[in-house]
């Protein structure tokens, strides 16, 4: 699993088309490779079924100028005792035995005569031939011969009357000059022709056969079987006189398409070839299908990583990272490159708290995860924030751990919240103690009116029945002055339990940074100055030091005074109507004081507001009690700082206290408490 | 007759005693309904005039509840209203003062202010009750009486009169004595006092 592969793009219409490119050519030569092996036996079949006719065309040819070599050489020994004949140097016994020693050497010859002029046999080597009727095709050949003046050959005929075999003679016509002597006959029967002169390697191969013009078959020799008739050739002989087509058919069959081992092997070959072919595109189909769905499933899951917002971080068993995704490298600030491969210490340890990274990843090591917990990480920038890890087991297709997979939540974020929650918390609780602290002013007031109305009234009314004139008798005054001696006991209890209630809570020093106290007044201020449409401009001077003081009585004098400023604008024009914040260091009295001056643009003090403005009780407000300005007073001075108001130049009023800045002891204490 | 109005026993009892050590007459109730049962019973207004002293902030029925019942009444005058106010109800006292209350005090109250304020309270209740009876007789007078009166008033004589109004002396006469019976008077100089 390498996390830094990019995303994979879906392309699910080019592997298709693709891979129909890519199995057109195999394809393709599979076939040119099929058809050359089922056309190469063919040719060699057509080439060995053509060198069978060729080689049967020569023998045919061969053997037809064997038969015509002899038949010539029987006509011109014939021919030189013809001519012998003619001049009368032959005849009877001695041309008898001439002619039987022609035929001992010529075994074809069947028998000779020599027949005269008149048609009377006169000498024969064969008595028997001699007696034999002649044939009509014989006779009509004798006919010509003797009209031609040349010798002829006979159509082959049975001899007449006889169904015997087939015969053919030759007619040699003897002249002595125009007079006709008579004429040699040779007598060939057809077979023997073919016994004789064929030679027997021939025979044995093949079917040979004469035939007639009418292709009648008139002598056949078939030694090695009949012909197949898939090899023939037929060869017309030059008889003067006769028509004879001489046939050949071999005995050989047509050479068989599959006749051996090789091409059955080719074949089967060929087969397995194909099969295992189909099989493989088979089997690459799958595959392409399984790869399909796998990057379909990388594709969603690389979406879905991509989209987490949660860190996700892989390691291997020695604690190298094999992942990140996005989320986590925004939150480290790194890129995959800078991440992946890494062993401990990684760039988003931070460097104060790397001693707990050691030890829990070592635990990480021997097995040991805690499966949640909370640390701190660091950004590139060096900012530190707070995450929450999960980790959990990475394990393999074969069920055998490989690493870690850790998912990591920045919860800055919801620390910041819970922050800010805290705050608002701190804020209204001490909006409601300023709230209450009115409350129990206004009370204490009530209750106490009561009392002190009744006191007067018991009292005035002593003191008229005491002016008036006559006698007195004291004993009237004395259930007055009791009920009014009552209620001062009545008023004074008041006292004591507010006393007792405000004692409970005794001052709480530490040490406070002016900029806090006013960012907590603030939002309760802003409130009411957005009813009075009061703009406020608050300048604190940057790196104050800190007052020592009660953070909550502070707040409660800056409101107030805050509060009065608002109130003293209701009548202002709007455009005037602003309240500034001033907040600095003044060195003017030799000691270092922080001054905060609380400026209003209102209808200012008149002079004899002002004489009696600290008083308590003293209100111009028609709602106030007039403890406000008191209490300010009073809380500052109990700081050891001073509360003053002078008269706005621009017109209004401003209030302004001092406070001592804090001691260097407290400065020591300031920072132990930060921590 | 000084009415208080508060729900607090001790600042009744304490006013109270206030306003006997002034030799005021008064009385006391606890709470508004009291007051307003008392005024619906029958009743004869006071020779010595009337005066309310009422606080503000009672349970139930407040004091300006009451004041706004008396103001339906058209009662304000006959008996003026001096509100007693705690702390804070100083706008709201303000207000009805403009509506008509005779005055307001804030406790606690400089007590013999008050009660000087509570005597001229009674003073004006005598006069306003005082006027009110003139106005009441009248309403008793005739139309032809009304311009007789008015005539007498600017000092005009019977004759004058009769002249002035087309009738005869003894007519004139007849009025005229009618008007002095009903406005319980003997002199002109009399009848001229109560309507000045």
């Amino acid at each position: 699993m390498s996390s830094s592969e990019r995303p994979i793009p879906f392309r699910f219409d080019l592997p298709s088309r693709r891979q129909a490119a890519r199995w057109l050519l195999p394809a393709f030569l599979i076939l040119l490779v099929l058809t050359a092996l089922l056309w190469l036996p063919w040719q060699a079949q057509r080439m060995e079924s053509n060198d069978r006719q060729e080689q049967l065309i020569a023998d045919t040819l061969w053997v037809e100028q064997a038969i015509r070599f002899q038949l010539s050489s029987d006509e011109e020994s014939l021919g030189l005792i013809g001519s012998e004949v003619a001049s009368g140097y032959l005849s009877g016994t001695r041309l008898r035995e001439r002619l039987q020693t022609l035929m001992r050497n010529n075994r074809e010859i069947n028998c000779i005569d020599y027949v005269d002029a008149s048609g009377n046999v006169q000498t024969s080597t064969d008595d028997a031939c001699a007696h034999l009727a002649q044939s009509n095709a014989s006779a009509n050949a004798a006919e010509h011969a003797r009209q031609m003046h040349t010798p002829q050959y006979s159509q082959p005929a049975p001899i007449a009357g006889n169904n015997g075999p087939m015969q053919m003679d030759f007619h040699l016509p003897l002249f002595n000059g125009e007079r006709y002597l008579g004429s040699l006959i040779a007598n060939y029967r057809m077979d023997n022709i073919l016994d004789q002169m064929v030679p027997w390697w021939f025979a044995q191969d093949n079917e040979i056969s004469l035939t007639d013009g009418d292709d009648n078959v008139i002598a056949r020799r078939a030694a090695g079987g009949l012909g197949h008739g898939v090899y023939t050739h037929a060869h017309a002989m030059e008889l003067t006189g006769a028509t004879i087509t001489l046939h050949t058919n071999s005995t050989k069959s047509a050479p068989k398409l599959l006749p051996n081992l090789l091409v059955g092997s080719v074949v089967f070959l060929s087969l397995g070839l194909l099969w295992s072919l189909w099989a493989l595109w088979r089997d690459i189909n799958r595959r392409l299908r399984a790869e399909g769905a796998l990057r379909q499933q990388v594709a969603f899951r690389t979406a879905m990583e991509n989209s987490l917002v949660t860190g996700l971080r892989a390691r291997d068993l020695d604690g190298r990272i094999t992942y990140v995704n996005p989320a986590f490298c925004q939150m480290v600030g790194a890129t995959p490159e800078q991440l992946i491969g890494k062993l401990p210490p990684m760039p988003y340890w931070a460097p104060e708290a790397i001693d707990e990274y050691r030890e829990r990843f070592a635990k990480v090591l021997a097995g040991h995860v805690t499966p949640q917990f909370e640390t701190i990480f660091l950004r590139a920038n060096g900012e530190r924030f707070p995450v929450l890890v999960f980790e959990s087991p990475l394990v393999d297709d074969s069920g055998k751990q490989t690493g870690w997979m850790g998912s990591i939540l920045d919860i800055s974020d919801r620390k910041r919240a819970e922050e800010l929650s805290r705050q608002q918390q701190e804020k209204l609780q001490s909006s409601a103690r300023l709230a209450s602290m009115g409350e129990i002013a206004s009370t204490l007031a009530h209750e106490l009116n009561q009392p002190l109305a009744a006191i007067s009234s018991y009292t005035s009314g002593a003191l008229n029945i005491l002016n008036g004139d006559g006698t007195l008798d004291p004993k009237v005054l004395r259930p007055a002055l009791e009920k009014a001696n009552a209620q001062a006991q009545r008023a004074g209890q008041i006292i004591r339990s507010v006393h007792a209630f405000v004692k409970q809570r005794e001052p709480n020093r530490e040490t406070v940074q002016i900029q806090s106290l006013i960012d907590n007044v603030m939002p309760l201020i802003e409130l009411q100055a957005h009813q009075l449409l009061v703009s406020i401009h608050a300048s604190i001077a940057p790196a104050l030091p800190p007052v020592n003081a009660d953070r909550m009585l502070l707040e409660q004098v800056l409101f107030n005074l805050m509060r009065n400023a608002l109130e003293a604008m209701q009548d202002t024009l709007p455009e005037r109507r602003m309240l500034r914040v001033q907040a600095a260091l003044d060195t003017s009295t030799g000691s270092e004081r922080i001054q905060v001056s609380v400026i209003d643009q209102g209808h200012g003090i008149a002079d004899v507001v002002a004489e009696r403005l600290f008083s308590p009780f003293f209100s111009t407000k028609a709602e106030g009690m007039g403890m406000g300005l008191n209490i300010c007073r009073t809380t500052i001075e109990f700081h050891g700082g001073t509360l003053t108001h002078a008269a706005n130049p621009n017109g209004g009023t401003i209030f302004t206290f001092t406070l001592p800045v804090a001691t260097g002891n407290m400065e020591l204490e300031h920072v132990a408490h930060r921590r | 007759m000084l009415h208080i109005v508060d729900d607090e026993e001790v600042i009744r009892d304490a006013l109270m005693w206030l306003a006997q050590s002034r030799s005021i007459a008064c009385t006391a109730y606890a709470s508004a309904e009291e007051f307003l049962d008392m005024l619906n019973a029958e009743r004869t207004p006071d020779a010595q005039g009337e005066c309310l002293l009422l606080d503000v902030r009672m349970p139930d029925m407040s004091g300006v509840a009451l004041f706004d019942a008396l103001t339906a009444r058209k009662l304000t005058q006959q008996i003026p209203v001096i509100f007693l106010t705690g702390h804070g109800d100083v706008p709201m006292a303000v207000d009805t003062l403009k509506r008509g209350a005779f005055d307001f005090f804030e406790k606690p109250f400089n007590d013999n202010k008050l009660m000087d304020r509570a005597q001229e309270a009674l003073a004006a209740s005598l006069h306003a009750h005082a006027s009110a009876q003139v106005q009441t007789r009248l309403a008793t007078l005739s139309a032809r009486e009304q311009e007789v009166l008015e005539l007498i008033l600017a000092g005009n004589m019977n004759k004058v009169i009769a002249d002035k109004l087309n009738i005869s002396m003894r007519t004139v006469e007849v009025h005229r004595a009618h008007i002095f019976d009903k406005m319980q008077v003997k002199t002109a100089v009399e009848l001229a006092r109560l309507l000045k």
